[in-house]
């Protein structure tokens, strides 16, 4: 039985139950269905951008504000309720990036591999649930019918293999789509479809079919082999050493002693005494005015 | 060091899990040494980050008595960034977006952290193996150049 088979016989089992909870899909890239009453009500994959993602990386709201909206609904995953009142979104966009995001999901997983699939009890509440849910045999029919279609491009691609870079036609090409703009500026040979539709906010079907189409025609390319990745080794040559503590900071040097008072000179510094040689033949200068002052000491 | 099994553990990482966009592996004093990352990002200075950061998160750690540093992990609106040590010589930095499972992450790249050691920790073992077969291959010819002086 195919991973898909697995799936989908999985999930039209929990259609039948009426479940309601959580089934995670092992695999790759894999991710976790929520039911409610048999109904799909959100898929989160790390192979699809979330709704979250998609607003994000859109620009239509920033980061900072995202995080006032979470901070102002009491630390909930989706502020949906704060998007519409600030104007980020009107409520109807709101459902349909939250539907689209849900379908989206469904295909990255289908379009992955699948290892198994595992029921769990419900999450408190599924991030970005639709409200009306799908149900599941139909999401992965629609699923498996966009992954055909992708596959039955000239040039098939899937979103998690290919890392096209943009071909040397990509240059002279004029009057591209925004969206291919973009995809011909972020494409670098390391980045696959999936990647590409993270950076640029978009769903992983739509960009995935726009990177086929676009190596059909020319204007991407896949290179042979990946870029190799340098390797270099620390100067000393002697590979990589654990680290070592830090060097004990030097002792402090204490600061020269202020001058109180003007230096006094001390007698016999300049050793002019010993230049003139006074003292080598047994009279000095002493000797001279003890002679004048025979009083004096 | 096994510079293509270095660069095949960084590449085998970012293709088992989805959503790391970049890695990097530097020396633990941050001296890069190799780096898989998009041409946006300073493989240097990231290098470097990631060693300040491991260091003040090992700092931390101790001082406010957590145990042992396993990892850190800073989260953004765009994705998240993961510095762990690679043994006690080198770390290794994950970039990853928003769509990237961290709890997978973090499964995957204990395998890998520790091939990672090992590739990088081979090239000292062995050459401080040489440097003591040396040393006392040295000392033997010290040994029979004295004995040869003194006519034993």
């Amino acid at each position: 039985m195919s991973g898909y088979e697995l799936l989908a016989r999985d999930l039209a089992a929990c259609g039948r139950d009426g479940f309601t909870g959580e089934v995670r899909v092992s695999g790759s890239p894999g991710g976790t269905v929520h039911l409610r009453g048999g109904l799909v009500v959100a898929v989160e994959s790390p192979g699809a951008p979330g709704p979250e993602a998609l607003l994000l990386r859109s620009g239509r709201i920033g980061g900072e504000e995202w995080a006032g909206l979470v901070r102002e609904s009491g630390g909930a995953r989706w502020p949906a309720a704060g998007l519409i009142t600030h104007g980020y979104t009107g409520a109807a966009q709101l459902r349909v990036v939250c539907a689209m995001a849900l379908q989206d999901a469904a295909f990255a997983v289908v379009a992955g591999s699948v290892d198994g699939c595992e029921r769990g009890p419900a999450a408190e509440s599924p991030p970005a649930a639709v409200a009306v849910g799908e149900p599941p045999t139909r999401l992965l029919q629609d699923a498996a019918r966009k992954l055909n279609a992708l596959l039955a491009l000239p040039y098939p691609v899937r979103p998690e293999r290919e890392r096209p870079a943009p071909a040397p036609l990509s240059h002279a090409a004029d009057r591209l789509t925004a969206l291919r703009r973009e995809l011909i500026g972020h494409a670098d040979g390391r980045r696959t479809a999936r990647d590409l539709a993270f950076l640029t906010g978009r769903g992983v079907y739509t960009v995935t079919v726009e990177v086929a189409r676009m190596l059909g025609e020319g204007l991407l390319e896949c290179p042979e082999a990946p870029a190799p990745i340098p390797v270099r080794l620390p100067p000393d040559g002697a590979g990589v050493r654990p680290r070592e503590p830090a060097p004990l900071p030097p002792p402090p040097v204490a600061p020269p002693p202020e001058p109180v008072a003007l230096p006094r000179r001390r007698p016999g510094a300049s050793g002019i005494t010993e230049a003139i040689g006074g003292e080598r033949n047994g009279t000095s200068w002493k000797e001279f005015f003890r002679l004048r002052n025979p009083t004096g000491k | 060091m096994d510079h293509q099994a270095l660069a095949r553990e960084m590449r085998g990482l970012r293709e088992q899990v989805t959503g790391i966009t970049d890695t990097a592996v530097a020396a633990a004093d941050g001296l890069l040494i190799a780096a898989d990352t998009a041409d946006s990002i300073d493989p240097e200075g990231l290098a470097a980050l990631a060693a300040a950061g491991l260091g003040l998160a090992r700092r931390t750690a101790e001082a406010t008595a957590r145990g042992a540093l396993h990892r850190t992990v800073t989260y953004g609106s765009h994705g998240c960034a993961a510095f762990y040590a690679v043994g006690d010589t080198a770390l290794m930095v994950v970039l990853g977006d928003e769509g990237m499972d961290v709890d997978r992450l973090h499964t995957a790249t204990q395998p890998a952290l520790r091939r990672i050691d090992l590739i990088l920790t081979e090239k000292t073992e062995k050459t401080e193996r040489s440097e003591r077969s040396e040393s006392s291959e040295k000392f033997e010819t010290n040994v029979n150049s004295a004995k040869a002086v003194e006519g034993v």
